[in-house]
Formats: C-alpha cells, sequence, structure tokens
C-alpha cells in the first residue's frame, strides 16, 4: 500500500475538477438511464401488466363458463343415457322383430315412410301386422317399448280383430333416428 | 537535469479514476440488467396474452360445441319424454277399453283411431249394450252411434261409431 501510495497520491490529496466532473458524468448518465430507459420501459411495463390481467380474468370467466357448461353437459348425458344411445342406435327390422316376437306372433313390418322430423330427426314410419294372443301381450308390448333401444313410438290407427283362436293387430310404428343427419 | 531515482512510470488512470470509472461501470450494470429484466418480463407478458388469448378462443369454440350438444339433448329429451307418454297414453287406453267392455258383450273387432273408436261384437240384448258399454262410450266420446243386427242366434251384432271432436267442430 505504502509503496502504491508512493506511486499514487491521487486519494491523498483529491483533484476536485476531477471529482466533480466525474460526478458530472456520473449524474449524467444515471439520469440517462432513468429518464430514457427505465422510466417509459417502466411505463409500458405497466399497461402490459394491467392488460395481462384483463385477459387473464377474461380466459377465467370463459374457463368457469366452459367448465359450467362440461358439468351441465356431463349430467345431462348421465340423466338421458338410454334416451341419447336410443337416438344414436340404428333401427334394424331384425332387432325390432326379435323384441316384438317376445309378445307376438306371426310379426310383419312393412316401411312406409321416410322423412325429416323437426330438421334434427329422421322419421320413419312402419306398419306392423301381428297375431297375439290375449290383450295384455298388446299392453306389455307398449310398456316394454319406452324401454326399447331404439325411439319408437305406437300409433294409431290400431285395428285389432279377433279369430277363432288369437287377435290380429295392425298397428303403425314411428321410429326416430338421428344417425343420418350427424 | 539528472535525477537521482529511477524515474517511475505514471499510470495512465489514477487510483481515483479508476474508482469512478468502476463506480459509474458498476451503475450502468446495474441499470441496464434492470431495464433487461423490466423487458424480459414484458416480453413474458406479451406471450402469456397471446397464449391466454388462444386458450380462451378454444375454450369459446368448446363451449359452443357443448351448448349445440346441450341443445339437442335437451330436443332430444323432449321428443322422447313426448313419445314415452303417448305410449304409456296409449297403453293405458287401450287397457280402459278392455276394462270397460263387460263380460256379457263379445268384442269381435276395434279401429282405434286418433278421434274415433269403432267397435264390432255380439251383445245378447240392445239394453245390455247401452247400459253396460253404450254409458261409458257416450261420456268418453262426443258422438256415439251404434247400430244392431239381429244375427240368427237371437244375438245382437253391433258396430258402435265413437267420435270425439277437434275444438274447431265443436265451435261449429
Amino acid at each position: 500500500m505504502r509503496y502504491v501510495s508512493n506511486l499514487d497520491r491521487s486519494l491523498d490529496k483529491i483533484d476536485i475538477m476531477k471529482l466533480l466532473i466525474f460526478l458530472m458524468i456520473f449524474l449524467v448518465l444515471t439520469f440517462v438511464f432513468v429518464f430514457l430507459l427505465i422510466i417509459p420501459h417502466i411505463k409500458e411495463h405497466r399497461v402490459l401488466q394491467a392488460e395481462h390481467k384483463r385477459v387473464l380474468i377474461h380466459k377465467t370467466r370463459v374457463e368457469n363458463l366452459f367448465l359450467e357448461r362440461e358439468s351441465e353437459l356431463s349430467k345431462l348425458k348421465t340423466e338421458n343415457a338410454h334416451v341419447v344411445a336410443a337416438f344414436k342406435h340404428p333401427f334394424s327390422h331384425e332387432e325390432f322383430m326379435v323384441y316384438a316376437k317376445k309378445f307376438f306372433s306371426d310379426v310383419s313390418l312393412v316401411e312406409i315412410s321416410k322423412g325429416d322430423y323437426k330438421k334434427e330427426f329422421v322419421e320413419y314410419e312402419l306398419n306392423v301386422t301381428s297375431t297375439l294372443k290375449t290383450p295384455t301381450n298388446f299392453y306389455n308390448f307398449l310398456e316394454g317399448l319406452n324401454q326399447y333401444s331404439s325411439i319408437v313410438q305406437a300409433d294409431f290407427p290400431i285395428h285389432l280383430e279377433a279369430t277363432k283362436e288369437s287377435i290380429t293387430s295392425i298397428f303403425k310404428i314411428k321410429v326416430y333416428d338421428t344417425n343420418v343427419t350427424h | 537535469m539528472r535525477s537521482f531515482i529511477a524515474p517511475r512510470p505514471k499510470p495512465f488512470l489514477s487510483l481515483f479514476s479508476k474508482m469512478w470509472i468502476v463506480f459509474i461501470a458498476l451503475m450502468s450494470l446495474f441499470m441496464l440488467m434492470f431495464n433487461f429484466y423490466i423487458v424480459f418480463e414484458m416480453r413474458s407478458f406479451k406471450q402469456g396474452m397471446i397464449d391466454l388469448t388462444k386458450e380462451r378462443e378454444m375454450l369459446e369454440v368448446k363451449i359452443d360445441e357443448n351448448d349445440a350438444m346441450i341443445g339437442s339433448i335437451l330436443r332430444q329429451k323432449a321428443l322422447a319424454e313426448d313419445i314415452f307418454s303417448n305410449n304409456t297414453l296409449l297403453k293405458d287406453s287401450m287397457n280402459n277399453l278392455f276394462d270397460l267392455v263387460p263380460d256379457q258383450i263379445t268384442l269381435k273387432k276395434v279401429e282405434m283411431e286418433r278421434n274415433s273408436l269403432i267397435l264390432y261384437g255380439i251383445s245378447p240384448t240392445q239394453d245390455a249394450f247401452n247400459f253396460l258399454l253404450a254409458a261409458p262410450l257416450k261420456s268418453i266420446f262426443h258422438t256415439s252411434q251404434t247400430t244392431f243386427y239381429l244375427t240368427k242366434a237371437g244375438w245382437y251384432n253391433f258396430v258402435s261409431i265413437n267420435k270425439i271432436m277437434s275444438e274447431d267442430e265443436i265451435r261449429e
């Protein structure tokens, strides 16, 4: 140290002019940094921060709405699982015959018409001709129809005619499907 | 001129200057670092905003899809309920019809339409039919007409035509 101080006496005898010049440089640089760089950036930062917050809030609201709808949808799906599955299930003559034969004998099925129903659904009309032993079979058939794998409505006209041993029935069914439109 | 000591090179910058320069350099470095930190954060905000907006738009599309599905399920539910209640109603009305027919009267043929019921059958007497079946039928239907034919066995074949009038027909 002593050796150095022998060499350099600048700390022992401070040059006021130099001190002032350095101080000036320091102050000017500090001001330049603060006013030209940091303050404008901080302003921009604040604006961006507020905007980010706004975007975040908007997204959170939409997300909450989405979660709400999602739970509503899954609730509806579980509540109406049978109905949704039944509308998706394509109607097949063979399957219906298997069901109808539990209640009737000699079942025949004739398709009358096929058309759109309320845009979203397809409506088939079929005539069912069958033979049954007692009217109770017909009630059971109608009762089971609500649990059938497709959406089927039994409809008028219903003609029942008694023969010697059994009853012949002719009636219309309407089948609804969503398959073709979706 | 001669010097008794060897000349020593004078440093280009004095210690005092060096300290100031280091001090100013450190201050500048600190300022620049702080500035970069702010700039970096702004960039992450911007990127975050882009990501959030994309995510929000995706969620909005999903909400629309869910809404469409909810609507579709509700319409399916309404139609199914309608159909199921029609089936139940049909079952009940058939049940009622067969409950209505007394043991003395035999039905041969039944034609059920939406607004009418035609019954063909055999009754031991006209009065038996009128009291036991015609009376309850009249309470259900707006018009009820019966024609009798005498059979060889002395019984009566009957054809009973019953109608429910629509509201327009009633007004007329």
